[in-house]
């Protein structure tokens, strides 16, 4: 060995050896001796019964407790453990609707998979009534001995024809998921969803001066696929992903016969239920951390289509009209997504911190246009064709913020955003919006922070294409809500304190915007939302605690309209409010066999509408309410380490004042026949017991 | 010694200096590390069910090399940090020095400790919880995360949104409302529709958009329809209020005012429906039951030739 490789030699030795020896510790005695490692088995049941009082599709819709009577049901989670496999799963509600069951498990460090099922039961009303009967899953007829007329009041097999029929659904999901991981940096994984729901759903169908609230029988499934492939670096990670939802419908159409009297040909009609559909999305990501300044770069890029080429129904079912041959058999649908971002944060100095990021997702409907000459429901045609309309548009979000620590407990904060929005075939083309706001998070004291935030945006439009409102024969004063002039006002406040000497904690988080529409002089004018949450709890000893929460969420907007398609000559205003309050305990140990937990909610909800039009004065509709208490007791006694007995109360009272549906019956609108449904208004008792036992010899509980 | 040899001396106790300086923070490297591990700490903890719940959770897997726990890994101060100071003796009276801790009522910087937890899994998160409004707000991984449980809190459907609600109470007001998703009967969770660890997304979204995100659960409303609906198309919040609503469908306002607040077509859309309308009144088919929807049921968007008003 010459001089010169001996010195690069003991040069090379010299720089290593720092980062060689700091990683090195010295673990020769760390046995790990005490650490309970799992193996084997274990499992942990609850079997019980609930007693339901009365009926609720309210109180049973995603539950499963939506009749009257017992329930068996059964609960549990567990696991196995080898040396070299682990396994996990839970049982959810088997005995209800809302069942759930999971299996997860691998070879922790090279695979892991996961199995799921689950089922939501969807109960929207038990209260309604119809007069239609399904000979067929897309089909739905009238009585044998059915009597059309004009209005409901001279429908006079109605009443003898009503049956009862819930509108409710179900929707089971099943996932089955895995991923590899060959090495530490690098990963496979997929899973696989699949939605299936079917049930039926309130669907309006109308004929040219009457409508039907229909019990429309429909029939879903969508499979998901995510699949994707990453490597990750000591500072770096990229990933490749592609994601397919497919969407099935089993019923193309909705069939129905008309129960009102129609025109000849038109007593049998269709409309078209939601398509076959598929979206498809290939998307890429990565990140990189750069020592200097802590700088982190993250990026991503996904394009995607959604296709769609259902076949089209004809124009029309009546067959004594002529309808000229449809433009093509199917839409040919072909949308191209594409969704891109960047974000940049750094601290170019231990006070402060800057972030940047930018995102772009646009929507390009390549859908062809065509020419569509339209049946008017089915009872004659328009002789006025229309062009189908692909909207498309361009969305862009530029973000810039930055911190800075002004002192030890004092963080200010200050942003711009901006957004930008191209729109095809709308009133407004280009509309932008840009924000400010300011921050300032400060700790008077180690227990209390108190976080400020407020700012203004403007949004703004190039012109509101009023040509483009006339092809829609709008008012041309209306300034869609969405695409208007807008100057927004919010701040935000945020107090938490936690005493040091007492385990409590108090927080308040409010909101206030306000939105002025002020170069609108048809829709909305002006909108505010101020909400309010706090929350108290204590812990008052290692085996009691106690909890109170309150929000209050206020929104209101004011909006005008035009009777004379002119100026405004009619303003509305509408006002949301809504009220909860939370209370609770927990007290465990008790005798040191017990546990007791309370848990009670109200929640009120109160809609003000009223209407002023022309120099009247304001007409005030009833209050839309709703008023929902929920008292949830339960009681545990530990009978031994491994059996404890449960007994749940739950007392539920939903009470809904709605006008809409209030005295609503099938015949009470003249030229609707509607399904009675009426305000939900249950009350009722839930009283269950169980037995939870504990399978296994592991103690470790948690 | 010749002047070579006094060089050469000279370069060697240049390079072996930094040698000497390495090996002794080596050794102070190695004397902040406890003697045995997690026997060490073990020795006091093992009476705490918080703790040993550990070998039951992803952390306590010692096939795993990956964990904590892994052949090699430095156990309980793998997060905790060297334990040597705090598991060594201390006088009567004198504090023990701590170690890294992670609860909200930790004295160790929010800083520290996400940095102990993104050791591992920083890249498997996809650095997305810089640029993310949790990272923003200096919220610590165990403000969510309960790494000891054997079943994660933040990590069941059933229990998730308890833990969100923590700091999101006004979402969970929300979430109360006589119309909303089955949070609370712990059916949903924020993560169906939520990327909790931030990204580049607006509200840190599970999918690219708003609607890729709802039509995961209603693809039917997708489309690409013959006539589409322009709100339908670009946002599903312009009408719906996602969190909750006094209204049903979750809708953002009470039809028929929800869909005046665009349509201003000569006739029926331009009226100004007021209380006579209602049940006991003339019983308007604008106000009641399903208000413009009577008709115009299609609102998400019509497939139909024929469908342009979107009724068929």
């Amino acid at each position: 060995m010459n001089r010169s490789a001996a010195l690069v030699f003991i040069i090379s030795v010299t720089m290593s050896a720092p980062a060689a020896f700091a990683q090195t510790v010295d673990m020769s005695e760390w046995a790990c001796e005490f650490c309970p490692f799992d193996e084997g088995q274990r499992a942990d049941f609850e079997f019980g019964a609930s007693s339901v009082s009365d009926d609720s599709a309210y109180f049973g819709d995603a539950t499963g407790y939506d009749e009257s009577g017992v329930y068996a049901n059964v609960d549990g989670h567990g696991g196995y453990d080898s040396e070299k496999h682990r396994l996990r799963w839970t049982l959810e509600d088997l005995g209800l609707d809302s069942r759930f069951a999971e299996l997860e498990g691998g070879r922790p460090g090279m695979f892991d998979y996961q199995l799921a099922y689950r089922e939501m039961p969807r109960r929207q009303f038990d209260t309604t009534t119809t007069i239609f009967q399904q000979p067929a899953g897309d089909t739905l007829s009238l009585p044998s001995a059915w009597v059309r007329a004009p209005a409901t009041s001279g429908l006079t097999a109605l009443n003898s024809n009503l049956v009862g029929r819930n509108i409710e659904s179900d929707r089971n999901i099943l996932q089955i998921g895995g991923r590899y991981l060959p090495t530490r940096r690098f990963s496979v994984s997929a899973d696989y969803r699949r939605q299936e729901q079917d049930g039926l759903k309130m669907y309006g169908g109308s004929s040219f001066t009457n409508a039907s609230i229909l019990p429309m029988p429909f029939d879903y499934a969508t499979d998901e696929v995510d699949f994707g492939v990453r490597y990750s670096g000591d500072n770096s990670f990229v990933s490749l992903g592609w994601y397919l939802s497919d969407f099935e419908n089993s019923n193309a159409a909705l069939n129905w016969e008309q129960p009102f009297t129609t025109a000849p040909g038109a007593e049998s009609v269709a409309l078209a239920q939601a398509p076959d559909s598929r979206l498809q999305q290939l998307s890429l990501a990565a990140g990189y951390t750069f020592p200097q300044y802590q700088t982190v770069i993250s990026a991503s890029a996904a394009i995607g289509n959604i296709e769609q080429d259902a076949a089209f129904l004809d124009y029309t079912t009546n067959s004594n009209l002529t309808a000229p041959a449809l433009s093509r058999a199917t839409l040919d649908g072909d949308i191209d997504t594409s969704n891109f971002a960047i974000a940049i944060t750094s601290k170019p100095f231990d006070k402060a911190r800057v972030k940047f990021s930018y995102r772009f997702d646009e929507r390009d409907n390549k859908t062809a246009q065509a020419q569509w000459e339209r049946v008017i429901v089915d009872t004659f045609l328009s002789n006025d064709p229309e062009q189908n309309i692909p909207y498309s548009f361009e969305r862009s979000l530029l973000s810039i913020s930055g911190d800075y620590d002004l002192f030890d407990n004092l963080r200010v904060s200050a942003g711009y955003d901006r957004r930008e929005i191209d729109r095809d075939f709308q009133e407004v083309p280009e509309q932008t919006e840009d924000t400010g706001w300011g921050q300032a998070r400060w700790r008077p004291l180690q227990t209390l922070d108190i976080d400020v935030r407020g700012g203004t945006s403007k949004r703004d439009i190039d012109t509101y294409n009023e040509g483009i409102a006339a092809t829609f024969d709008q008012n041309p004063l209306m300034r869609k809500y969405n695409l208007a002039y807008r100057y927004r006002q919010f701040g935000e406040l945020k107090v938490t304190w936690s005493p040091a000497t007492v385990p409590m904690s108090i927080t308040l988080d409010a909101l206030y915007a306000d939105d002025d529409y002020t170069k609108s002089q048809l829709g909305i004018t002006n909108g505010d939302e101020l909400n309010v949450a706090a929350d108290f709890s204590w812990s008052v000893s290692t085996d009691a605690s106690i909890y109170v929460n309150v929000g209050i969420d206020q929104i209101d907007s004011e909006q005008t309209g035009s009777e004379s398609f002119a100026a405004p000559d009619w303003r509305a205003r509408h006002e949301d409010d809504f009220t909860t309050v939370g209370a609770g305990f927990r007290l465990q140990q008790i005798a040191d066999k017990f546990d007791l937990q309370l848990d009670y909610t109200r929640s009120d909800g109160e809609t003000m509408i009223d209407v002023a039009s022309g120099g009247a004065g304001p007409d005030t509709f009833p209050d839309l309410e709703s008023e929902l208490d929920d008292l949830r007791l339960r009681l545990s006694y530990q009978r031994s380490e491994q059996l404890e007995i449960n007994l749940n109360l739950r007392y539920q009272r939903f009470i809904a004042e709605d006008w809409a549906l209030e005295g609503v019956g099938p015949g009470t609108i003249p030229v609707v026949l509607s399904l009675g449904a009426q305000p939900y208004s249950p009350e009722r008792f839930v009283i269950g017991i169980g037995a939870r036992y504990q399978f296994g010899s592991n103690s470790v509980t948690q | 010694m010749t002047s070579d040899s006094l060089r050469h001396f000279a370069v060697l106790v240049f390079l072996c200096l930094p040698m000497a300086i390495a090996a002794q923070s080596a050794d102070d490297a190695q004397a902040e590390y406890s003697r045995k591990g997690a026997d060490s700490c073990l020795a006091c903890h093992q009476d705490n069910a918080v703790v040993l719940a550990l070998f039951r959770g992803k952390h306590g897997v010692p096939s795993n090399p990956q964990s904590p726990f892994g052949h090699g890994q430095l156990q309980c101060e793998a997060c905790h940090g060297p334990g040597g100071a705090h598991a060594g003796r201390v006088r009567r009276g004198q504090e023990r020095p701590p170690v890294i801790r992670f609860s909200p009522d930790s004295v160790t910087p929010v800083a520290e400790q996400n940095a102990m937890c993104l050791n591992c899994h920083e890249s498997e998160q996809g650095f997305a919880w810089h640029s993310g409004p949790h990272g923003n707000n200096d919220v610590a991984c165990a403000d969510c995360h309960d790494s000891h449980a054997a079943r994660d809190p933040v990590l069941q459907t059933s229990t998730q949104p308890q833990v969100c609600d923590n700091c999101h109470q006004r979402q969970r007001s929300e979430t109360r409302k006589a119309f909303a998703h089955p949070l609370v009967e712990g059916k949903m969770d924020c993560s169906s529709c939520h990327s909790l660890h931030g990204d580049s997304v607006a509200s840190s979204l599970a999918r690219q958009t708003v609607n890729d995100t709802c039509q995961q659960c209603h693809a039917e409303k997708r489309g690409p329809y013959l006539w589409e609906h322009a709100p339908v198309s670009e946002d599903c919040g312009l009408c719906h209020s996602p969190h909750g609503s006094n209204h049903a469908g979750m809708l953002a306002k009470r039809a028929p005012l929800l869909c005046q607040s665009c349509h201003s077509q000569s006739g029926h859309p331009s009226v100004a429906y007021q209380s006579d309308g209602l049940a006991s009144g003339t019983a308007s088919k604008y106000l009641l039951g399903q208000s413009c929807m009577n008709c115009h049921s299609q609102v998400h968007g019509s497939n139909h030739p024929s469908g342009s008003k979107l009724m068929r």
